[in-house]
């Protein structure tokens, strides 16, 4: 495999992460083969060294998806941490899909019901005193303040959930990384 | 399974070794690579996922130096907290290899009666 070739697998493997990464990955390689020229190496020999770029992309990438979620904490970074783990693309993670398609639809029906909730108490609050000749103004108005309260209260425990579930498949994903993929890897190479 | 152990155990030795290193003097990716990863047997490109990771942990940091050919070349130190888990690591390292080399020479002498 030549320079050429090597940068152009491992350009391909890292596409999706921020444009700044990706130059700066790239750079440490080009210069790597830069050096080994002058150590007087071929650049089929320099890249044989270095190892196959699809791997060092996937390992670079799983990396910067679990970093990412781990300093911003937004709902994009979790996306993106979910993806990295799920790039490793192991069997062991197409096990765990159907757990997480489960968990994700849960907590979209608790954010649903929490946005219900929440509207419910607010219509029920501001116009039940004037639709509902029945009942007492006041007591209206306490029941409505608290469905929006138990809404604000469900959404609020859904966010934790879902932070949770992120925080334990970063957890996992990590796992693989360090664990499982190497010795998937040389079983492979074997 | 012994595949496993053995890729865990050369990746947590490299670490130890690229911070032993860097514990003498500043270098650069290249240089790292061709003397750490051939004793150990890991691929040299492997040296680089590593970098990143120890410089997000807060291990190592790095600065440019202006090269006379060609451009301007990365050069990695170890920070402070680098230099405490170097220590630490060490020692961790020491006693472990030498609990290991204890047992492998009692089963040696029992191998030889």
């Amino acid at each position: 495999m030549t320079r050429q070739d090597f940068i152009a697998r491992l350009r391909a493997g890292l596409r999706g992460l921020p444009p700044a990464a990706v130059a700066d990955i790239l750079a440490d390689y080009e210069t790597h083969f830069a050096d080994g020229a002058s150590a007087g190496r071929s650049e089929a020999e320099v890249a044989a060294a270095l190892g196959d770029p699809d791997r060092l992309a996937r390992e670079l990438r799983a990396e910067a998806g679990l970093r990412r979620w781990e300093a911003e904490r937004n709902p994009s970074a979790a996306a993106s941490a979910v993806f990295a783990v799920l790039g490793l693309g192991a069997i062991d993670v197409l096990i765990l899909l159907p757990i997480l398609l489960w968990v994700f639809g849960v907590l979209l029906g608790l954010f649903i019901a929490a946005v219900a909730l929440f509207g419910v108490g607010a219509v029920v609050m501001v116009a039940g005193p004037f639709v509902v000749q029945t009942a007492p103004a006041l007591a209206l108005i306490l029941a409505g303040l608290g469905l929006v309260a138990g809404g604000a209260c469900l959404g609020s425990l859904a966010t934790i959930g879902s932070i949770g579930c992120t925080n334990a498949l970063t957890w996992y994903g990590r796992l693989h990384l360090r664990l499982l993929k190497p010795a998937l890897d040389a079983q492979g190479s074997l | 399974m012994v595949e496993a152990v053995q890729v865990q155990l050369k990746k947590g030795v490299l670490e130890l070794c690229v911070l032993a290193l860097l514990s003498r003097e500043d270098t650069y990716g290249y240089e790292i690579a061709s003397r750490l990863t051939e004793g150990i047997g890991m691929g040299e490109g492997t040296i680089y996922p590593l970098m990143r990771r120890m410089q997000s942990d807060g291990l190592v940091g790095t600065y440019l130096v202006e090269s006379p050919s060609g451009p301007s070349r990365k050069y990695y130190r170890l920070t402070d907290f680098g230099r405490t888990r170097f220590e630490a690591q060490k020692t961790e390292w020491t006693a472990f290899s030498a609990a290991v080399d204890a047992i492998l020479k009692n089963a040696s002498l029992g191998g030889a009666k």
